[in-house]
């Protein structure tokens, strides 16, 4: 087995002279490990690893959050969501600050469980994430949910968020490292599209340190030859076709959708909503949920940093008025975000 | 108008914070402001360490632990620490309405056994009950008394010294997170809370002893970048020696916890000459407590603050975390 070391002086090596190579990452953990472990006190300086939108709660729309905060105001409603997003700052503040009835869950079925002990409330489930979360909100559905629990879906699709930003010149991407977790799910093959269409070399890589630098190794050496191709060094856990069995529950239950991101604006097929089979599930139609205009947070950069654009130093804030006690931003709160990563790990 | 928020009581810089601006501002006495974990005292013609600490932690009974242990180890050590051996206790407990006397008695027991076992007295004591709802069970204080058998003040602390931790770290932290969020884990992992006594005595006769401190809220990296701080020197840690148990590892992964950070209450960092760096080693590893005892570190004067050098290599600063990302757990 190689060492770091060994690893090292490998990506070194293929690493081009005269230009830059800019290579994305496009989730939270990828970034964490990288931030902790200090990987990029070791890398050339023409080598960039640019964390980019792997944090779903980063781009999770502010109309959602109001709308939520209001539904949790609502006597006959117990809102739950994932920790992270109670904390999410909105123009009318935060789930926890403003709400009332709300709780945290880890999973989805402490949702069904806790619709099943209120039977005279309504429990909606504030459903946020990429296909991994996509993926356990389905499932609940498949097996059955009593008739108060309800879905507010704002789901996201990292396929379609990656092939904008390739298209964009200015973020100028030569490589991805595809995140572990969601390709587990959509599979190795889902993103043949980049290397097929794009010329952008792919590469899934999973949690740990080496994973990840062996990952970069294998897209400087796909770039150093002129090929681009879709690789996995995390083939023990994700498999070229992914999980079909889950895609297909997705499929039953929630439809492909035009929305918004955070910060980032208007996409096109870019995220899931329930299907009007299961109209009588979704939070949006049974309460007849508005769509509420964004508003700009003065001085956040997340939806620049999100894109890949600016990394969290570049904003004023970070660690100023920003810190993970006193959010600014969505990407400060978030396990997840970028901010809230590169706080934590300290500097180099 | 500004008001207290729970991080001003979780050990990190919103509490620096209160202390200095607050709490200094009106208590600055010579015996106080050096913010040691014990203070120097006379009485007469005699000298004595003397701390006080008070336990509010959430659940009271934990895996390889209760608040009642908690309250006999956390001030023992902090006497331990400050280089004294540990005489005298003092036993303050506040119960709420409605705390079932079967728990007190457990908790009294094992008050009783942890102070045999650190070699203290309960001396004197004082119970008091608010009404229901008032308090969450069961709080207590203890203050410690002690004779001074080490003057270890960070002044002490040179460049090239070693930073020594006495075991893993992150296992008390982990507990009580788990005990707290009722995580379903087969193995639970256990508190490292103990009492150090027989571990660190025996460090006092090492003549290049120079400082110690137990790592408990805030964890490991907290005690080191305030280390920095009063000693004016910069520190390097070598990741991969840093003591984390596996089980503890992956569960702090997955709460997106740092092991760094974590509270320890069984444990020491202790700065030595780096000539005494094995005697110290080797003297901590002949007591079970202290098998896992490491050199992680060494203090320069390259440069200030605390610098984390990776498993692969790599480097990052650890610094002063804000209370909202440590688990609350004393
Ligand atoms: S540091 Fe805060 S304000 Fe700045 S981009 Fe990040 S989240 Fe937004």
């Amino acid at each position: 087995m190689k060492t770091t070391q060994n690893i090292l002086k490998h990506i070194r090596s293929l690493v081009p002279a005269d230009r830059k190579v800019r290579i994305m990452n496009v989730c939270g953990s990828h970034e964490h490990t990288i931030a902790f472990s200090g990987m990029r006190t070791l890398l050339p300086e023409s080598l960039e690893i640019i964390p980019g939108p792997g944090c779903p709660v980063c781009v999770c729309p502010e109309s959602d959050i109001i709308n939520a905060i209001s539904l949790s105001t609502r006597d006959d409603v117990i809102l739950v969501t994932y920790g992270d997003m109670l904390r999410v700052p909105s123009k009318e503040g935060s789930i926890r600050s403003r709400g009332r009835n709300y709780r945290m869950i880890t999973s989805p079925s402490e949702a069904v469980a806790l619709a099943r002990s209120n039977p005279d409330k309504k429990i909606v489930f504030f459903s946020i994430g990429f296909e991994t979360t996509t993926a356990p909100t389905a499932a609940i559905l498949e097996t059955g949910v009593p008739d108060n629990l309800f879905i507010l879906s704002s789901h996201r699709l990292t396929p379609t968020i990656m092939e904008v930003l390739v298209k964009d010149q200015e973020i100028g991407i030569d490589g991805f490292i595809a995140p572990g977790h969601v390709s587990a799910i959509v599979g190795a093959n889902a993103w043949n599209v980049f290397s097929e269409q794009y010329g952008i070399p792919t590469v899934v890589a999973g949690f740990e340190a080496e994973s990840l630098m062996l990952g970069i190794t294998e897209i400087l050496i796909q770039l150093k030859r002129g090929m681009a191709s879709t690789g996995n060094v995390y083939a023990g856990v994700v498999r070229p076709e992914g999980n079909v069995q889950a895609r297909a529950i997705m499929d039953r239950y929630f439809e492909v959708a035009d929305v918004n991101w955070r910060g980032i604006g208007h996409i096109p097929a870019s995220g899931l909503e329930l299907r009007d089979a299961h109209a009588m599930k979704d939070a949006r139609k049974v309460f007849g949920l508005p769509e509420i205009k964004e508003s700009h947070i003065p001085g956040c950069l997340c939806g620049t940093i999100v894109l890949g654009k600016a990394y969290p130093s570049a904003c004023g804030l970070f660690k100023k008025a920003c810190t993970p006690k006193t959010p600014k931003g969505p990407c400060m709160v978030s396990m997840e975000g970028s901010c809230n990563i590169w706080f934590k790990a300290g500097s180099a | 108008m500004n008001y207290i928020e729970i991080g001003h009581g979780s050990g990190g810089k919103l509490m620096r914070d209160l202390i200095q601006n607050l709490f200094l501002k009106y208590l600055g006495s010579e015996e106080l402001k050096p913010l040691e974990d014990a203070a120097s005292v006379k009485i007469g013609s005699a000298e004595a360490a003397m701390t006080t600490d008070s336990y509010v932690i959430r659940p009271l009974f934990f895996p390889g632990g209760d608040i009642g242990k908690l309250s006999v180890c956390g001030t023992v050590n902090d006497l331990l620490v400050s280089g004294a051996v540990p005489r005298y206790l003092s036993l303050g407990v506040i119960l709420e309405e409605g705390f079932p006397l079967e728990s007190l008695e457990i908790v009294l027991k094992s008050i009783s056994e942890s102070a045999l076992a650190a070699g203290v007295r309960v001396v004197t004591g004082d119970t008091k009950v608010v009404e229901k709802n008032k308090c969450d069970g069961l709080y207590i204080n203890t203050t410690g008394m002690g004779e001074i058998a080490r003057q270890l003040p960070v002044s002490n602390v040179s460049a090239g010294d070693a930073i020594i931790i006495s075991g893993t770290v992150g296992d008390h932290g982990t507990a009580v997170a788990i005990a707290r969020h009722g995580f379903d884990i087969q193995a639970p992992v256990k508190s490292d809370c103990s009492s150090l006594t027989d571990l660190i005595i025996p460090l006092f006769k090492i003549e290049g002893l120079r400082w110690m401190r137990d790592p408990t809220r805030g964890g490991l990296a907290t005690v080191l970048v305030e280390l920095s701080g009063a000693a004016g020197l910069g520190i390097e840690i070598n990741e991969e020696r840093v003591p984390v148990r596996e089980d503890v590892r992956f569960i702090q992964d997955m709460l997106g916890y740092d092991p760094l950070y974590l509270a320890n209450e069984g444990k020491a960092v202790i700065v030595t000459s780096s000539e005494s760096a094995a005697r110290v080693l080797e003297s901590l590893k002949r007591h079970p407590l202290g098998k896992d005892a490491a050199v992680i570190g060494k203090t320069t004067a390259k440069f200030r603050g605390v610098r984390l050098k990776t498993k692969i290599g790599g480097e990052r600063a650890l610094e002063m975390l804000e209370e909202e990302m440590l688990p609350r757990i004393c």
